[in-house]
């Protein structure tokens, strides 16, 4: 049988890892930022079905949008859906090679993210001063604020973390030193932020 | 660093009417989530259709999944098949066993007006 030498088996391994390669053909930093999301998602996932798994289980469970404001949720939807959109503008103006468009978007990125904590800050304050805490609340069953208090703060957590790398990609495009790919690796960051929205928004507020 | 020929700009207008699908999409869930008529499990497909349709557009397109390759692409669903699997185990684990019951008559439960519910 023919063996490999180590020089040639090196050779393989930086073929792969060296991106636009089998078998999944993207630059690494890029595939390292869909197994980030993956497993990102892998938490959320477990976040929701446990609230689904407890909201069975409570003999009663409040109707959410007598509590929180179906005005406030919705304009907040769609101010991450639009701010999404945006941020995929800023990847096709980066990959276009025009930094100017990249930074106008990004920077219109990062304000609805900010509009979006900004709600969600005021939410939590309007929850709280109802009586809400993580042990119990003036609904019935304690796990209901529980798992608001656990699912959109670890959501919030997200944005805010996403409002930072997005401020700092964009303030690198404003100076010129920006890659596309850093801006498209961003980008994914902050759409992942909209899909992990998108099911608690049908999930937790509207089911 | 690579540059991809493959994920490149598509122009604004796709996304623009990405957008306009997307929030068709989240009002008629809205209304769905309103209309105390329907049955709760028609409801919830419902919901989970349009949550489903909506990922989709944003992976396709805004995450430009559409253009990578297939193994990427199953990757990604990696965490939705893992979630049906633990929906359907947890699912079941509700209906058989009555001492997963969450009691609100124990001795520590927080009773709507503030006080403890005493046995």
């Amino acid at each position: 049988m023919e063996s490999t030498s180590l020089a040639e088996q090196e050779q393989i391994l930086a073929s792969d890892w060296g991106g636009g390669k089998s078998p999944f053909g993207t630059a690494w930093p890029k595939f390292m930022m869909w197994i980030f999301i993956v497993s990102d998602a892998l938490t959320f996932a477990g976040f929701l079905i446990a609230y689904g798994f407890v909201r069975q289980i409570a003999p009663t469970w409040p109707v959410q949008m007598t509590i929180f404001s179906p005005v406030l949720i919705t304009f907040m939807t769609f101010i991450l859906i639009s701010s999404s959109a945006v941020m995929a503008m800023a990847v096709s103006a980066a990959r276009a090679g025009d930094p100017k468009s990249a930074t106008k978007f990004l920077s219109l990125t990062i304000v609805g993210g900010a509009i979006f904590l900004g709600c969600q800050a005021y939410e939590w304050w309007h929850f709280i001063s109802e009586g809400a805490t993580l042990t119990h609340n003036p609904w019935g069953v304690p796990q209901f604020a529980a798992s608001f208090f656990v699912i959109t703060g670890f959501h919030g957590f997200h944005v805010f973390t996403g409002l930072t790398i997005l401020a700092i990609v964009a303030m690198r495009a404003a100076m010129g030193k920006y890659s596309a790919d850093s801006v498209e690796n961003a980008g994914l960051y902050w759409h992942f932020v909209d899909v992990v929205w998108v099911f608690v928004f049908a999930f937790y507020y509207l089911l | 660093m690579t540059t991809h020929a493959h994920a490149h700009p598509t122009g604004y207008k796709q996304y623009f009417m990405i957008w306009v699908w997307l929030l068709v999409m989240t009002m008629s869930a809205l209304g769905i989530g309103y209309v105390h008529s329907i049955p709760e499990s028609i409801k919830a497909l419902l919901l989970v259709g349009i949550t489903l349709a909506k990922i989709f557009l944003i992976g396709a397109f805004f995450m430009h999944l559409k253009t990578e390759k297939l193994n990427l692409i199953m990757l990604t669903f990696s965490p939705l098949i893992l979630s049906i699997i633990l929906f359907f185990f947890t699912f079941g684990e509700t209906t058989k066993d009555p001492t997963h019951v969450i009691d609100n008559q124990s001795p520590n439960f927080v009773m709507p007006t503030g006080e403890v519910k005493e046995h």
